[in-house]
């Protein structure tokens, strides 16, 4: 589904942030991306929602090489893809519930499709009663269950999130994390950039390694939750 | 009957909004909009007064040429070439021949001899009412029309008027009315001119707003752009959001430009100024002075989207 071949990113004509990185995410899989502060875990995944094109290297998504699209074409591509940013990017002169109807609208769906998609998701982020507010009088939490249900609204095929639960309580951040469990069980592939080490090892899926420019694979130690499933 | 207009707003909550979305950018936030509009509104109060001036001389023109095609006319001078005076039985003998002459003219279509009467009462207004005409030897006057169907230059009568007597003058209207031409010619001119540069503003205006905009929310379109929305979703926006704001500044110049318009009729008028024609305006006129706005506004909306599309293009 998505495939990186020898891919390098630097910023005009500094050094390499990323060089030679090499890996290959299968349909429906779950990835932590993780590493030092400074790694470029941003960076990477700004090429993987494809806010920029490596500077060398093949980057092929969805069977498509990247390099070889028009701008046409990366905008279709980039419908098929959630991202959560770390700053949550939300248009702060709009409702919490225009924010996450966004894509929707962007897609061309119908008003009456909209409405009963983002009130349902709003429910259950647990934001019913914060439709109308703006996100800059909501609380950090509450802005980040904005930017998680704008990602994940249009049922992604590649959902991409920047410490997605950095902002949250536990329960919520728990919660929000079964929401990209089910996504991902539904088809969806999941890479999730984190430093939380109990999250990753909660959720025991590979991780992506990012050091030194280069990406290595770590098969996943076993989840508290499969280790509890061994005892019991 | 006024009273909605002192009726207390309901109070705002601060944090909420409840309006209808319009734009996902924040276009409608700040000064620029207003500003852009009060611009737009003068550029067309001007355009109103130049497309009208131009049609007022277009007016004028017609007016002065109208029924002067294949027309001429020939003054039989009551004084011969070395100055001597003709009595009035000789100007008419000459007046005859002249007649008899066109009359067997195969692109003469009819004549017009002009009576003692018909003469008196044009150069009465110099000379007074009260001059006794018998005794002042007055010009022949001949009017003529030509056939519109026999290829013929008016000029080439010149030779044989002239063996008739020298002194007698073929005046076909050319030389004065091609210098009015010229003149109301290079004023019309002028007028697109001023209706010319008035929209190419109105494009340097719009495109200006647009990158200032682009600019202003660049976070913001790039997450749009992220999201997939495309170039042309994009720029849709930004177009909507330009003819709105330059249709509504040109509604208002359009507006204030008829008023004025409406007020210099009625000087005109108070002044009765016979030289201009009446101030006003046909139906196709009214209408293409009625679709200023929307013509500014489309001008707006395909400046946006050239700017937008332009701009968009730089992004990854």
């Amino acid at each position: 589904m998505i495939k990186l071949e020898h891919v390098g990113l630097r910023y005009g004509v500094g050094p390499e942030i990323l060089s030679d990185v090499n890996f290959q995410l299968d349909p429906g899989s779950f990835h932590f991306l993780s590493g030092p502060s400074g790694a470029g875990k941003t960076s990477l995944m700004s090429l993987l929602y494809l806010g920029r094109r490596p500077t060398r290297g093949l980057l092929t998504m969805f069977g498509q090489n990247i390099g070889e699209l028009n701008r046409q074409q990366i905008s279709k591509l980039r419908q098929r893809i959630g991202v959560v940013f770390q700053d949550f990017r939300l248009l702060n002169h709009m409702s919490a519930f225009d924010n996450i109807a966004l894509p929707l609208r962007i897609n061309g769906e119908s008003e009456k499709e909209i409405k009963a998609n983002v009130e349902e998701l709003m429910e259950w982020v647990g934001l019913g009663d914060h439709r109308y507010m703006l996100p800059n009088t909501m609380s950090g939490g509450q802005q980040q269950r904005v930017a998680i249900a704008r990602a994940v609204i249009t049922r992604p095929r590649l959902l991409l999130a920047d410490e997605p639960t950095g902002n949250l309580d536990d329960e919520i951040g728990l919660r929000l994390m079964n929401l990209f469990d089910q996504l991902n069980r539904m088809g969806t592939t999941v890479v999730i950039a984190t430093h939380n080490v109990a999250l990753m090892e909660q959720f025991g899926y590979n991780r992506l390694i990012l050091q030194d420019g280069a990406v290595r694979l770590m098969e996943p130690k076993k989840s508290i939750k499969q280790r509890l499933e061994g005892i019991f | 009957m006024f009273s909605h207009f002192f009726k207390k707003s309901k109070p705002r909550s601060l944090g909420v909004s409840k309006t209808k979305r319009r734009y996902d950018l924040p276009l409608e936030k700040g000064a620029g909009g207003l500003f852009l509009k009060l611009l737009i509104g003068m550029m067309s109060i001007l355009a109103v007064l130049a497309l009208a001036a131009s049609f007022v001389l277009s007016a004028m023109t017609e007016r002065w040429t109208s029924g002067l095609e294949n027309r001429a006319s020939i003054e039989i001078p009551a004084q011969d070439q070395n100055g001597k005076l003709l009595s009035t039985t000789e100007v008419e003998a000459l007046v005859k021949e002249v007649e008899q002459f066109l009359k067997k003219h195969p692109a003469v279509l009819d004549i017009q001899v002009m009576s003692k009467e018909e003469i008196t009462s044009l150069v009465s207004p110099w000379l007074g009412e009260d001059m006794t005409y018998d005794q002042i030897p007055l010009p022949g006057l001949i009017s003529l029309r030509f056939r519109e169907d026999v290829i013929f230059k008016p000029e080439s009568l010149q030779v044989p008027l002239k063996n008739i007597a020298p002194q007698i003058r073929l005046d076909t209207h050319q030389a004065w009315l091609s210098q009015l031409l010229r003149f109301t010619g290079s004023l019309n001119f002028a007028a697109l001119i001023v209706t010319f540069t008035i929209g190419i503003t109105t494009i340097i205006a719009v495109a200006g707003a647009v990158q200032a905009r682009m600019a202003i929310y660049h976070e913001e379109l790039e997450l749009l752009h992220l999201m997939g929305a495309g170039d042309r979703y994009i720029s849709s926006q930004l177009q909507r959001y330009m003819f709105l704001t330059a249709f509504q500044g040109a509604i208002i110049g359009a507006l204030i430009g008829g008023i004025l318009l409406l007020l210099m009729g009625w000087i005109s008028g108070k002044m009765d100024i016979t030289l201009l024609p009446d101030f006003s305006l046909s139906a196709v006129q009214i209408i293409s002075l009625c679709a200023l706005p929307l013509l500014v506004g489309m001008l707006a909306m395909f400046t946006a989207r050239y700017t937008v599309i332009q701009t968009l293009s730089k992004m990854p």
